[in-house]
């Protein structure tokens, strides 16, 4: 064999092995397609399309019956900012509901996690008993309280005990919004507690004891080995309960159906009421769902960033 | 010694304090679903005189919980099946695949995760007339598995990463193609998060109340928490009904965490720390 003859082989086996390989990126590129395709069909149809439509159709007039439509430019937000009273108030009602659920669902959630992690009995029986409001559905949960708040509590009001109950739960809007804060709260800290929970199972004992060796009380433990602890599950509560609090619905639509008038309405139920059973200004309400989509996006990354430093610190 | 076990007992009454309250709600709905108007007019506090199901009775006679109940099912199973089938199999080639079209697709479903429901249901109630899946019990499952599906993805993915390839190379010398792979070896070491992302979905699918009643318009086909929803309006003050109504919708839920408590809990945990 010549020298040429086995260069000539050599060169042919590696273009062989280049085609190969480029013939198995190809491959592989079609089974990627293939096994993604299912996903994301749905996905592009029905969440993508929509964000991207809800996006474009923020700028028109669009009505949502008739095909044609105008673009506006920023209109619609100038006016859901300048001119809707009742959806300036609708942002601020959902802002302070968001913050007392926040604080209060995170700090009785864990409260409760830390109280039950140190039983050993009765554990389990106070988990179900906590959990199981979580399990019935919002709707379910505010129709219940409705006979609460407008049976149950009047009567009991009148046990002097419980004087504090003889409150006007749905009527009043001051008070109402506090009626929607304890179903949010009844229902919701279950699922928190659950995760807290998990996460304090995952603290080693050895941890704590030697803090106690040391001569640590029971609240410099918590501070200084538990929370740092536990970081990873307050920044995942933190950020359910702050995007679930902003995103509230069901509640307010069953229990005070927004009123009276305006005055319980979320952001949510102004978006829902504008598109849906006002006068189908569907242009002007995807503005306003935009305007949701953003806050949301800025409260979760000014959260994550914050609890981010948080974890690094601790 | 003796402080212990003051501070012990001082915990388990703050906790019985707790438990009484949060369950106060739940045993006023049972007891006063056993009563006439009348007794609920004397004291809502006081127990029956008699535990009669009349209230019961006449719900399920006159409201057709049992086939809300029925389409709240295909709506779940579709959309759970969907999520779990699509997704599994997105999840386990995204994460096997390197490269920037894979890439690009798995942070395209992950940035997702972020868009709240409320943003898109405008635009999404006219995407659904638009592909016939309104007012369709089997378009509504189709609806949830493209809001869900991005979870499952983002929860498959980060599962897959941790299985060793070697399986699947020695699979793969035995003759086996892609799809085989994924169903005969893949898939089933996948039931620890399958079970997770059921866990997390199932609930959602069951009690979800706002996009039912954005896409079903006809009253036979009613979610069950359309139809409580419904008969609130339609029973106006008639408490003892709407009190039935309520505990027979939530009891299916109840008895479904008695069986799967273990399941919950552990999916509740793991699908949070992922």
């Amino acid at each position: 064999m010549t020298v040429k003859a086995i260069n000539d082989k050599k060169e042919t086996s590696v273009n062989v092995r280049k085609k190969e390989k480029k013939l198995r990126t190809k491959s592989s590129r079609l089974s990627l397609i293939l096994f993604v395709l299912p996903a994301f069909i749905f996905y592009f149809i029905f969440l993508l399309i929509p964000m991207l439509g809800a996006g474009v159709y923020s700028f028109t007039d669009w009505n949502g019956l008739n095909p044609s439509y105008n673009f506006v430019g920023f209109d619609n937000y100038i006016e859901a900012f300048k001119d809707d009273p009742a959806f300036r108030d609708s942002f601020f009602f959902t802002l302070k509901y968001t913050i007392v659920v926040f604080f209060v669902q995170n700090i009785v959630a864990l409260l409760l996690a830390l109280l039950i992690e140190s039983r050993v009995r009765s554990k389990g029986f106070f988990r179900t008993i906590f959990f199981m409001p979580n399990m019935i559905s919002l709707i379910i949960s505010s129709f219940m309280f409705s006979f609460i708040f407008t049976n149950v509590f009047p009567e009991l009001s009148q046990k002097a005990v419980f004087s504090f109950l003889d409150q006007s739960w749905i009527g009043d809007p001051d008070v109402s919004f506090y009626s929607i804060v304890i179903v949010s709260l009844w229902q919701g800290i279950g699922y928190m507690m659950i995760i807290y929970m998990a996460a304090l199972q995952g603290v080693p004992k050895s941890l704590t004891e030697a803090a106690m060796i040391d001569g640590a009380n029971i609240f410099q433990r918590l501070r200084q080995v538990t929370l740092p602890m536990i970081m990873h599950a307050i920044t995942i509560c933190s950020f359910l309960t702050l995007n679930g609090a902003f995103k509230v619905f069901d509640v307010v639509y069953a229990l005070t159906q927004g009123g009276p008038g305006t005055s319980t309405q979320v952001m949510a139920l102004n978006i829902y009421q504008e598109a849906f059973s006002n006068n189908f200004r569907f242009g002007y309400a995807n503005s306003k769902a935009m305007i949701l989509f953003l806050v949301v996006l800025v409260i979760t990354i000014i959260q994550i960033s914050i609890s981010k430093r948080k974890e690094v610190e601790a | 010694m003796k402080e212990n076990k003051a501070a012990s007992w001082s915990v388990n009454i703050v906790l019985t304090l707790f438990a009484v309250v949060s369950f106060f709600p739940i045993y006023m709905s049972v007891v006063n679903s056993f009563k006439t108007q009348g007794e609920i007019f004397d004291s809502v506090l006081a127990l029956p005189e008699n535990f009669s199901l009349d209230n019961y009775i006449g719900v399920f006679q006159e409201l057709n919980l049992l086939s809300s109940a029925w389409n709240t099912l295909i709506v779940t199973v579709v959309g759970l099946a969907g999520i779990v089938f699509c997704g599994s199999l997105a999840g386990y080639k995204l994460a096997r695949t390197s490269g920037k079209l894979s890439n690009f697709i798995f942070l395209m479903f992950v940035a997702s995760m972020l868009v709240p429901f409320h943003s898109i249901m405008i635009t999404l109630s006219q995407m659904a007339k638009g592909v016939g899946a309104q007012g369709s019990l089997i378009g509504l499952g189709f609806i949830y598995i493209g809001l869900g599906v991005n979870m499952s993805v983002f929860l498959y993915h980060g599962f897959v990463k941790a299985i060793p390839k070697e399986l699947e190379e020695a699979a793969k010398i035995d003759g086996c193609n892609d799809f085989q792979i994924f169903t005969k070896i893949i898939f089933p070491l996948l039931k620890p998060i399958t079970a997770t992302i059921l866990v997390l979905n199932v609930l959602w699918l069951w009690n979800d109340f706002l996009l039912p009643l954005i896409m079903l318009t006809d009253v036979n086909n009613y979610t069950l928490m359309l139809s409580i929803n419904m008969l609130f309006g339609q029973y106006a003050a008639d408490w003892p009904k709407i009190l039935a109504a309520l505990v027979l919708t939530a009891l299916p839920v109840v008895v479904f965490y008695a069986f799967f408590q273990k399941y919950i809990l552990e999916g509740i945990a793991d699908g949070a720390i992922k």
